[in-house]
């Protein structure tokens, strides 16, 4: 069941695009996209008069939790291999926050994609920004969740990969750097539960799926002295954009509205044990003509 | 890392431990697990080792119950050696997952159960409760310190609903800080995480004293312990509910006039028994309750058994597979004959009550806060 592809992609495909890494040493540059998303598991949700978007006056916020596991993935490597971890955000300043929990766990940069041309941005738009302020950086990986708690879109680490001229993998649950920090393996979640084992040619992009790892805690002391460490704002034109290029103007999905699913009227509830709803099931299928 | 900067010999006074060994003869944990505090006490003179011995599992074991301190006759806070220790840990990240979510829930939304601060008044229901405004001008008798648990485990909210009906019945001029009131920190600090406990004392001193009150009232001994010995400035004196209830029974406000014909005991918490001495308030009131035939179990008062929920115990779990000190607690109160077993405290609440579903006695053996049975009384 387990299958091995070898994406490797030849250097020219590269060198239009980013820094290569050239060194013989292991050490590896890291980068971490994180997003600010606020926490919708335990809280009740309700669509705002706009109709577009929800009412986040009562949600408490944090980071998305598949890049939670992508900082810890980065530190990881970064503990065992030497290297540097910077981490990106696309948000205004309440995503500091989040920027500096990763600071804490071990993360060395931060920059902030921080312009009003950037709302409304769909996955492949906020992928664009992100690609200009990563194109320049020197990297071996960056580090993506595999989607976002939010919009659940899975879209930036592919769009991203693409923009970059480099592989990618998603939804990756197993990694292991090899030969010097010149490939990996990765092992990525499919469904069913079956991990696909794939070598992927660095740089790349990686969309990280939960449970790869147990992330550390970040101490209120660490956050803190975190605060010292400069965050790097810059805007669409510091990266080059034009406004047309990113937020809704840049994207190929728009938002239009929300709404809550409809609540049918026709639900019967079958009574008895599983021999006896299981008939009566099969009967209702048969009289509707369905089976 | 302060814990380091400071110097552990200084900061726990190490040089002053005799090594008498009472710390450890007195530990109710080191029954049941490889903690032994005492050779802590030794061991963490030596600053070299200070990583090494925090990455033992035992120190997690620690209950922070107060009695090796209590025992202690050079006045040491053994205890407060293993916080120390927990606290390299926390700076590292290495804590269990359970123990860094209710941190973060802590830090993100002010409570440790991974709430939302929107649900901290689902409680209430269909109850009267006032809210209060900070700044007021109007003075409000007392201000009820909901707690955390209290606010979110739908087992404890029933204490908090019961402690509602009291208070109105007695006539108190209460209310309460509503959604913003957050964690009071004492399991914050006491799983070594120092500068969230600072945020804790320093945020909720001055939401406590932005209210016109007369008094701060708690329902769990772990926020009374906190906010009345390790919150610095707050200019409401605080009480445990046991202490206001037992003064309005003896002042005939509160007056109970159903039966209960059942046998009582009660399960001295830690943190009201031996680290706050409150030990007569919580028996006057089980006695005045009608029908109540009371029982002392043989572990009462100072020498009472811990039932292994503070600490930061919540949260972690022990690699001990032994008897679990609850359950312990529970079959003495089975033997003695007693049908509930009446608590003060929230985790004892919980820790007791899950310990008669794994004995089997869920039936027969009642777990009730003072409050619950209070209510039933009315």
């Amino acid at each position: 069941m387990i299958r091995a592809f070898f994406l490797g992609l030849s250097s020219q495909v590269r060198e239009g695009g980013g820094w290569i890494s050239g060194r013989g040493e292991e050490s590896m540059n890291m980068i971490v996209c994180v997003k600010r998303v606020p926490d919708t598991a335990e809280s009740e949700v309700h669509i705002d008069a706009s109709g577009r978007d929800i009412d986040k006056s009562r949600l408490s916020f944090g980071i998305n939790e598949c890049d939670n596991y992508a900082v810890e993935e980065a530190i990881q490597i970064k503990e065992k291999l030497g290297g540097k971890v910077t981490v990106i955000s696309l948000g205004g300043k309440e995503n500091d926050e989040v920027i500096r929990m990763a600071l804490a766990k071990g993360g060395d940069d931060a920059i902030r994609l921080d312009d009003p041309a950037f709302a409304g941005s769909d996955g492949f738009a906020v992928a664009k920004a992100l690609a200009a302020a990563i194109k320049d950086l020197e990297y071996d990986i960056v580090f993506t969740g595999a989607l976002a708690d939010d919009d659940g879109y899975a879209v930036v680490p592919v769009a991203l990969a693409e923009l970059l001229g480099v592989p990618h993998a998603t939804y990756v649950k197993d990694l292991e750097i090899l030969e010097d920090g010149k490939k990996a393996r990765v092992g990525r979640e499919l469904e069913g539960g079956l991990m696909e084992y794939l070598e992927i040619e660095l740089p790349c992009v990686l969309g990280i799926q939960t449970g790869i790892n147990e992330p550390r805690y970040a101490s209120f002391k660490g956050i803190k002295q975190a605060a010292k460490k400069e965050i790097v704002v810059k805007s669409a034109a510091d990266l080059g954009l034009d406004p047309s290029e990113v937020g809704e103007a840049g994207s190929w999905a728009v938002l239009e509205k929300f709404s809550v699913p409809e609540v049918g009227e026709m639900a019967e509830i079958l009574e008895g044990d599983p021999e006896e709803t299981a008939a009566k099931l099969a009967q209702i299928l048969k009289e509707k003509g369905l089976i | 890392m302060s814990t380091e900067e400071i110097s552990f010999i200084e900061k726990y006074d190490l040089l002053g431990c005799i090594q008498c060994g009472r710390c450890t003869g007195g530990c109710p944990v080191s029954m049941r697990t490889n903690l032994n505090v005492r050779r802590f006490m030794y061991d963490t003179q030596n600053e070299e080792r200070l990583e090494e011995l925090s990455e033992r599992p035992e120190i997690w074991d620690c209950t922070t119950c107060y009695t090796c301190a209590a025992r202690c006759p050079k006045g040491l806070e053994p205890l407060e050696v293993l916080i120390g220790l927990r606290s390299l840990q926390i700076e590292e990240g290495r804590v269990q997952p359970t123990v860094r979510d209710a941190l973060e829930s802590i830090f993100k939304d002010g409570n440790p159960w991974g709430s939302p601060r929107a649900k901290r008044l689902d409680w209430i229901g269909d109850l009267d409760v006032k809210v209060l405004e900070p700044e007021a001008e109007e003075t409000t008798d007392v201000l009820l310190f909901v707690c955390c648990t209290d606010a979110y485990d739908p087992r404890v909210m029933k204490v908090a609903q019961s402690l509602v009906k009291v208070f109105q019945a007695a006539g108190v001029d209460f209310g309460i800080i509503g959604e913003d009131e957050s964690c009071c920190g004492s399991e914050v600090r006491r799983l070594g995480e120092e500068g969230l406990f600072e945020m804790c004392d320093e945020e909720n001193v001055e939401l406590l004293n932005s209210f016109n009150v007369n008094r701060v009232v708690t329902i769990s001994p772990h926020c009374y312990n906190t906010l009345k010995k390790e919150y610095h400035g707050l200019r409401h004196p605080v009480l445990h509910y046991t202490e206001l209830v037992a003064q309005l029974l003896e002042d005939g406000k509160l007056t109970l006039s159903k039966e209960i014909n059942k046998v009582v005991t009660y399960h001295d918490p830690c943190f009201l028994g031996k680290q706050n001495s409150i030990y007569d308030e919580p028996r006057y009131i089980i006695t005045r309750i009608p029908g109540v035939e009371f029982r002392e179990f043989d572990r009462c008062r100072e020498r009472s058994l811990c039932c292994e929920g503070g600490g930061g115990k919540m949260w972690v779990e022990s690699e001990s597979k032994a008897e679990r000190l609850a359950e312990i607690r529970v079959t003495d109160a089975k033997d003695m004959g007693a049908e509930v077993i009446a608590v003060a405290c929230p985790f004892c609440l919980l820790t007791l009550e899950d310990a008669t579903k794994v004995r089997g006695i869920e039936e027969e053996m009642r777990v009730a806060d003072i409050l619950e049975l209070l209510a039933e009384a009315l």
